[in-house]
Order: structure tokens, then sequence, then C-alpha cells
């Protein structure tokens, strides 16, 4: 753990029991968020990856989730241990959370300035009128024109967008250590999605706020993050700085996913690379490798054991790679 | 590409949904120009592709060409014949010539009927309707073989839509249209619910298609890299209207309008040095209602470059170079001047 790492997760397992069995949607995963760095968790549906910033705020809904394993160290405290009213000062506070669909996430019920007050009002024991104010101020800040007015809006009154913003409002509300941003724009359209990509860029920079961001899109990642995991299957296959894993993606699982993605003025004639087949079954996956059945460089060790993560050290820096290709470039990693 | 004939060719297409004020006595009050009066034409063998944002028009005009939407004004012309003027009875005959592929392959695919039954279905209908003339066995062998060619397995054909994942639903989606011989596929978003691995699957497939079966391609997407990919010539709208059209390449190597610009500039790339280096155009704000009555741009409130006779003045498409429209005041004065 560096002197600045601020979150360090380490063998996080969460299973969820469902009618075929145990599903381990989260398994074993190891990673460190550093101050101020914005680190991209990118994987394909089911691959785990909202699963692990939920465990890490415990908003794992018991049953059918448990978290059975691992730790979540947080300024010292392992956030799996500690009791739930600590969690509850800690929700929003230190780490908050943007979810993908804006509209899902507000309450509709209820104005937009009541909401993002609600959070200060509970974490910074502001008065009403004084939460109404920042709330307003808040809103400026984040872009939204015409804020008192539009304080006294409801969110369906809002667009896709202004709704993310409000979003962000609330979850900058108490200059917050960690940002966990769960697909921010999946749901938004271009021109939007880089409106809200520079301001969450923007008020991280001013804050010096570290941003965990999930999301499937490997252009947000390679635009907005310092650090990237890719997560397959519930386990992260690779991790590396940002411009390693793009320039020389070591994993073949990555190195598919990059070819496989259609670039801007590029117009095809020729075919794009696939990754042949699908997901594997969470709920019955075989021994081994879970990415073996679609990788077209796998080998007979692939098929009984798991690879373990293995630390590579570039010019670049660390980079960790679980695939039985790299068995002996270096010490191996937190298995 | 040769010059082949036109399949397609849409002429001032409008579609406006009124807006009614009153519960007893409806008035109107205003309208909803979804799709307000495009043109363009699409060759035989050629992929069209049309991008903008939600609530640009480019779904609502798949679904006026097809007729699933009520035309309010204009003509679409498919091999020279009016499908917005023919009777209900025409209509169905015609309509083995176009099919549509949807985007989201869970409710695009009735849940209580089996994979072969989904592909068959269009087949049976055409049969009962007597413009088909096939048995049973023979509809039940082309669905069959038509499952195998979109890559799915004849063990699967007898199982339902939910013990498919969305790639293979897709799949499934891809054979039902393909099982009339049409023509011409309208793809509305066929692979945005897909995962990138996927994905490229699909898109593979449909292009593996294009050139088995000779098909011609109306297709929108909201990601442009993949329109990129797909396309020969793409259409930008935005609210209702075609703002600029020109070949793929040419419009990411050189694009005219303002709009086209920023929307270029906002996709991210997946490349951390490209991006770093990149100058992105932000616009302001969002995108206007379309029941606005407006008599200039319908970009003019966002546009960075826009010029106070961009208020007044509603542009028209105009040729800018070769097979290169753009519909902007800016390049307007350049070609009086």
């Amino acid at each position: 753990m560096h002197e600045t790492t601020i979150l360090q997760v380490e063998g996080l397992v969460t299973e969820f029991k469902s009618e075929r069995g145990i599903v381990n949607a989260v398994n074993k995963v190891s990673f460190d968020l550093e101050r101020g760095q914005t680190l991209g968790i990118v994987g394909e549906s089911g691959s785990g990856k909202s699963v692990t910033n939920l465990s890490i705020l415990r908003l794992i809904e018991y049953p059918p989730g448990r978290i059975t394993g691992g730790k979540v160290l947080f300024h010292d405290q392992d956030l799996l241990s500690v009791s739930e009213n600590e969690m509850l000062s800690i929700r929003g506070k230190h780490i908050s959370m943007i979810f993908q669909d804006p509209l899902t996430s507000l309450n509709p019920v209820i104005k937009v300035w009541k909401q993002i007050a609600e959070t200060l009002m509970l974490h910074q024991g502001m008065k009403k009128q004084e939460a109404k104010k920042q709330a307003i101020e808040l809103l400026r800040i984040i872009g939204i024109p015409d804020p008192e007015m539009r304080a006294e809006c409801y969110p369906h009154q809002f667009s896709g967008g202004m709704r993310q913003r409000v979003m962000i409002a609330m979850a900058l509300s108490c200059n917050p250590d960690i940002l966990i941003a769960d697909e921010p724009t999946t749901a938004l359209d271009v021109t939007i999605q880089a409106q809200i990509l520079d301001l969450i860029r923007e008020k991280k920079e001013q804050y010096q706020t570290s941003v965990i961001m999930i999301t499937h899109d490997l252009g947000v990642i390679a635009e907005m993050c310092d650090q990237v995991c890719v997560m397959y299957a519930g386990r992260i296959v690779e991790r590396a700085g940002v411009e390693a894993l793009f320039g020389s993606p070591k994993h073949p699982y990555t190195r598919g996913l990059l070819e496989s993605i259609p670039r801007m003025g590029n117009v095809g004639t020729q075919r794009l690379h696939s990754i042949k087949g699908s997901p594997p079954d969470l709920a019955n996956l075989p021994p081994g490798c879970p990415f073996r059945d679609r990788c077209d460089k796998a080998m007979d060790i692939c098929a009984s054991q798991l690879p373990p993560e293995v630390v590579l050290q570039e010019a670049e820096g660390e980079r960790t790679v679980a695939c039985w290709l790299y068995p002996q470039e270096g010490k191996h990693g937190r298995a | 590409m040769a010059e082949r004939e036109t399949l397609l060719e849409v002429r001032d297409l409008k579609v406006h949904f009124p807006l009614e004020k009153g519960i007893l006595f409806k008035r109107k009050v205003g309208a909803v120009r979804a799709v307000d009066g495009i043109s363009f034409t699409v060759q035989q063998g050629e992929a069209l592709g049309l991008v903008g944002e939600s609530g640009c028009g480019k779904s609502t005009t798949i679904l006026a060409i097809s007729r699933l939407e009520r035309i309010t004004g204009g003509e679409v012309l498919f091999s020279g014949v009016d499908l917005a003027s023919l009777s209900e009875s025409d209509l169905t005959r015609e309509r083995q010539n176009f099919q549509i592929i949807f985007q989201d392959p869970y409710s695009s695919l009735d849940p209580r009927m089996r994979a072969i039954d989904i592909v068959a279905e269009p087949m049976s209908i055409f049969v009962k309707k007597g413009l088909l003339s096939l048995s049973e066995e023979e509809i039940k062998e082309k669905a069959l073989s038509l499952l195998e060619r979109c890559g799915l397995s004849s063990i699967y054909a007898n199982r339902y839509p939910h013990e498919f994942s969305g790639g293979q639903r897709q799949r499934i989606g891809i054979a039902r249209a393909l099982s009339l011989g049409p023509k011409l596929i309208l793809a509305d978003e066929p692979v945005s619910a897909l995962d990138v691995s996927i994905q490229s699957q699909i898109l593979n497939l449909l292009k593996d298609l294009q050139k088995e079966f000779d098909l011609t391609f109306l297709f929108i997407a909201h990601d442009l890299s993949v329109v990129e990919y797909f396309c020969d010539r793409i259409a930008v709208m935005y609210l209702g209207n075609i703002v600029e059209m020109a070949s793929s390449k040419e419009l990411n190597d050189n694009p005219l309008h303002p709009y086209t610009r920023a929307l270029l500039s906002a996709v991210p790339v997946p490349d951390p040095i490209a991006a770093k280096k990149r100058k992105r155009i932000i616009l302001k704000g969002d995108v206007p209602s379309p029941s606005a009555v407006r008599p200039g741009c319908p970009f003019y409130e966002r546009c960075p470059k826009a010029m106070p006779r961009c208020k007044e003045v509603k542009p028209i498409l105009t040729e800018q170079g070769k097979n290169h429209q753009v519909a902007c005041l800016l390049y307007e004065e350049s070609s009086d001047a």
C-alpha cells in the first residue's frame, strides 16, 4: 500500500444465490485506488464491474447477494467489517456514487433541490434554508442554467443530461474522497456525454477527488482514466496504465476487445476481428481459465488451472495479467 | 462504387405528430415535427447510415418508410412504387421486399414462440394470404437453414427466446428479417444493445449477408464508429432534418456542418494518446423541443458558428463538392460569392 493509496480492495468475493446454484459475480478482485487518480473498470455485461463497486459501498442486497470474502480498506478501516451506522456516514460523504440511469435513481416526487439538500443536511448538519442555498449553488456550479428556478422543478422536467448533472451535484455535495461513476453516460447522447465527461474531469481536478469509472465503452476509458482494470467473468484479467493497456494489451481478452471495436476514420471493407462465442455461465464455471473457450491462444494448462495474477515490471510501470501465456515473467501477485 | 439503380427514393418525407388539448373536444394546438421534410436516395446494394441523437427522427424515418407510422407528407418510392399511397393489401405484398431488424432483441421476439417458428412466421403469413406458395415442410426447412446461416445451430431451433443470449436473439431477428427474401433491410440500432465482443460478430454477419444476398441497408445507429464502419454513405440528422450527407470517408475526413463536427469530436476514441491531443467541440445545452415552430436553422441555438441570419433563414441541402451535401448558411454564402 503506497502512501497515496486511498482505497485498497483485496480478494473481494461476492456471491448471489440463484435457482441454478451459487453465482460468483465477483471472484477475488483486488485493486488499489490512488489519491486523485481515475481508475477505469471495463468489461462486458455480467463481468462483475458493477457488483464490485456496489460491494465496496456494501449495497448488495441480502438475500440473494452476499459478500463472502476479502477486504475493502479505506483510511485504514475495513469497510466490510464496520457497523451499518458507520457505513451510513461514509456513503455519500466520503464515497459517493452516480448511477447509469438518472431517471430511476432520482426520486420522482421530490423537488430537485430537496434531494440535493438531503445529503447536505444529513452529512454536513446544515439547516434547511442553508442547505437549499447550497443546493442552488451546486446546481449553478454543475452548469444548470437559471438554478433558482430549476431547483423548484421535479426530475421529470429535466432532460437526461440535466438529470445526470443533478446526480453529480448530489454526489459531489459533500466533497467526497472517492466518486464511483457506474456507466454515467451510457444512457446519454454523444454530445451530452461529452459535456458530462468534461464536467466530471473538471470537478475531479478541482476537488482532487479519486474516481472509479465503470463502463463498457473503451473510448470513455481512453479519454478519462489513468489506470484500467479489465474484468471478465468476475475477475480482473489485466490491470495496467491506460497507455500501456491500449498500446500493448497483454491478455488475449483485452486484445480481442480492442480489436473488435470499429474505429473512426477507418472506413471498413475488411471484417472486424471478433471474439468467438459468448461469456460463460457464472453459475456453472468450469475449472481453469474462464476465457479459455473463447481464447485463440488456449493451451492445455488453461483447461485445468486458473491462471494467477502475474506482476510484470514495465518501463511505464506495473502491470498485472492473469493468463498462462505469462507464467514466469515476474513474481506472482495476489492470486 | 459504380452507379447502380436507385432502390429507395425518399422525397420531402414529413412525419408530424399532432399535439392536442382538451378532453372531450380535442383541438390541435401544434405538432411535433419528428421528421420535417427529408429527401435521400439509396442505391441497390448500398448501405446508407442515418446518425443523430435521440429525438432527431431517425427511427421515425424508418418506421414511416415501412408505413408503421403515418406519413404526413412526401413520397417514399421503392423501385418506383410510392409506398406512401399504397392500399393496405398492396402494401402487404410489397412488405416482403423490405424488412426491419430492431434494436432490442429482448422485446422484439415473442417470448412464447420457438426460434424456428419466429423465423417461419412471416412465410406462414404470406402463404396464408396466398402471396407465397410453400409447403409446411419447405417453410420449416428454409427457417432452419436461415437460422444456421445466421450462426445458430439447428439444435437450438426449438428453444424459446429467453434461453438465448442477446447476441443469439439478434441472430434470430436477422434470420426472421431475411425469411421473405427482402431487397432492403431497415436496421434500427441492430447492435446497440450488444456487448462489444458480440457487436463485432453481428456486424460481420450483416456484412456477409449483404454480399451474399445483395442486400441494401438503411442503417441507424447512434454510435458513429459503427455506422462509419458499416455504411457507404452517411446522412446526419438533427431535429427532423438532414443537415449533411456524404460518403463515410468524406464525412469523417472533411465534415462541414458545425453539428457534424461537434458530433464527430464528441465520440470518445479508444486511443489514450490521440484522446489527449484532440480538441473537442463541446456543444452547449440540449436538443430543443421539436414541437416549437422555428423559421431558421434547427441547430441555431447550439451552433458555435451561428450568425444573425441563421435565426431567420432555414438552410437547404446544397451540393458542396462531389457527393457531399450540407445544409448550412456558412456554405451557401461562400457558394453565392
